[in-house]
């Protein structure tokens, strides 16, 4: 199991754009992807309801998990999808 | 008015979701409940109601209004609270929104809805009440 830890640093946190685009690139896999909060029980990151529920704040650490295929990758772009400013 | 329409490419090229968006009377006015269900995300901006099939749907009050870290806008419910649609949820003055320089358009979306499953949107003015998409 691969994982990321991520601290959100957009002002507006994992909402809006970040939170889009986050859960748009997680779709494409073909694996499960989870995304929680530091501590948190994890949620399914393709779906925009469960990411935008979890509502990740500025400066808030998450954990993206997933294992599969070419999941390194995925993870590597949705960590930086996630720590962009 | 549509979804395309929105002056924020995050709702017009429809990442967040299909659905609509409310161009809202110019005057102090309450924004409700889309649905039935629990209200699990509530921001002043913006907030999220889930049915009991679980499916949920976002109302987003004006754009890039999170940026006015809930001035001008009152909380008329609260998180984990049930409510039935049509109920009021925010206070806000679009009114306000837009001589602050902001668009106070209101996008309703299908979160996690396929594209093609909102159908039947509705066009011209709308009253609370209004049945403003079909999501199959």
């Amino acid at each position: 199991m691969g994982e990321r830890k991520v601290t959100v640093t957009s002002e507006v946190g994992l909402h809006a754009r970040p939170a889009a685009t986050f859960v748009q690139t997680a779709a494409k896999a073909a694996f499960d992807v989870t995304v929680a909060k530091a501590g948190g029980k994890p949620v399914n990151a393709k779906s925009i309801l469960s990411v935008l529920a979890l509502d990740v704040r500025q400066n808030e650490s998450i954990v993206i998990e997933a294992e599969g295929e070419g999941a390194d990758e995925l993870l590597d772009r949705l960590a930086e999808i996630a720590s962009a400013p | 008015m549509g979804l395309t329409a929105v002056p924020d490419p995050v709702f017009s090229q429809l990442m967040v979701g299909p659905g609509t968006a409310i161009d809202p009377r110019r005057e102090p006015g309450e924004a409700v409940a889309p649905i039935d269900g629990t209200i699990v995300k509530l921001h002043p901006h913006a907030f999220v109601v889930v049915g009991d099939d679980g499916r949920g749907v976002l109302v987003h009050l004006g754009i890039d209004t999170v940026q006015l870290k809930g001035e001008g806008f009152t909380l008329l419910a609260a998180e984990g609270d049930r409510v039935e649609a049509g109920r009021p949820v925010v206070a806000w003055d679009p009114a306000a929104v837009e001589a602050g320089g902001r668009s106070p358009v209101c996008p309703v979306v299908a979160l996690d809805a396929a594209a093609g499953a909102v159908t039947a949107v509705a066009e011209g003015g709308v009253d609370v009440g209004d049945p403003l998409f079909q999501w199959s």
